[in-house]
């Protein structure tokens, strides 16, 4: 009886954990690479508009919400930490998402230091599993 | 009565086409990031870096305004832009939404070029693509 009862108090339990997960983060090609294509880190440019260019090999790239395997859009994080894996990708000055599918960007940034990282994530802004994210880049803008 | 369901058939008949083509946003163009032209490629097989302002990527099949994937024409020419665009070892379809692809080509002179096309694999109004460049595989 008390074996019974230990049992189905496991059960509970686990259904209770597995219930309150969040959603899990979409798995991703171990082989696929995010990088910035330009600018190159420690470059000076003369602002106030700089272009980007994202490189991504060994995935694809498809406007936000489309529901297919291999795909994405990118996202820049401007002079903040990439986000937390379990939250989509805020929207702010410091988070640019690029849900048309986009693989350029001009930025406009502010005389002075500042950082840049490429994030591409899922068809809701989430991180993939492992989350896909580009070195962080330092440039200055004269 | 029938001649005017006939009439105003015939507009679809004599330009089906002039429905099909996705219209491209001015000041977007697409263009080859590398290779440049007169690169010299040992070995032959280079990462294709596939530039597009102005207009996303989407794969193909999938229907969002201002969208559209990438192909590229290896050694021949442009086709014409009213047709989808063909799938032979001299056109290729990046219908996966790449940006970028691993491409392999035998030794000797070889011409690249892209053309964008809509999710039908159409060429945009106006069309999009780069200039043509030649490469050498040594």
């Amino acid at each position: 009886m008390k074996t019974i009862l230990f049992a189905a108090s496991l059960a509970v339990l686990g259904a209770a954990a597995s219930g309150a997960a969040k959603a899990e983060n979409t798995k991703r090609d171990a082989n696929a690479h995010l990088y910035i294509g330009w600018p190159n880190n420690g470059e000076v440019i003369r602002g106030p508009s700089v272009k980007v260019w994202f490189g991504l090999r060994n995935m694809g790239i498809a406007p936000a919400g489309t529901d297919l395997p291999g795909v994405g859009h990118h996202h820049i994080i401007v002079d903040a930490p990439i986000p937390d894996s379990a939250e989509p990708i805020p929207n702010d000055e410091n988070h640019l998402h690029f849900g048309k599918g986009q693989t350029e960007t001009v930025l406009t940034l502010a005389k002075g230091v500042h950082t840049i990282q490429l994030n591409f994530a899922d068809k809701d802004h989430l991180q993939f599993d492992p989350p896909l994210v580009s070195k962080k880049i330092t440039i200055t803008i004269k | 009565m029938k001649y005017s369901v006939l009439a105003a058939l015939l507009p679809l008949v004599m330009f089906p086409a002039a429905l099909a083509a996705e219209p491209s946003p001015p000041d977007s163009r697409a263009y080859i990031v590398w290779p440049k032209n007169g690169t010299v490629i040992k070995g032959g097989k280079f990462w294709l870096r596939m530039g597009l302002k102005g207009m996303g990527i989407a794969p193909a099949g999938v229907e969002v305004a201002g969208t559209g994937h990438h192909h590229v024409i290896v050694d021949s020419e442009l086709p014409a832009f009213s047709e989808p665009i063909p799938n032979d070892p001299n056109h290729l379809h990046f219908g996966k939404g790449q940006s970028e692809a691993r491409i392999e080509l035998p030794k000797g002179t070889h011409t690249l070029q892209l053309l964008f096309g809509d999710t039908g694999h159409v060429p945009h109004e106006p069309p999009l693509h780069s200039e043509k460049i030649t490469i050498t595989v040594k």
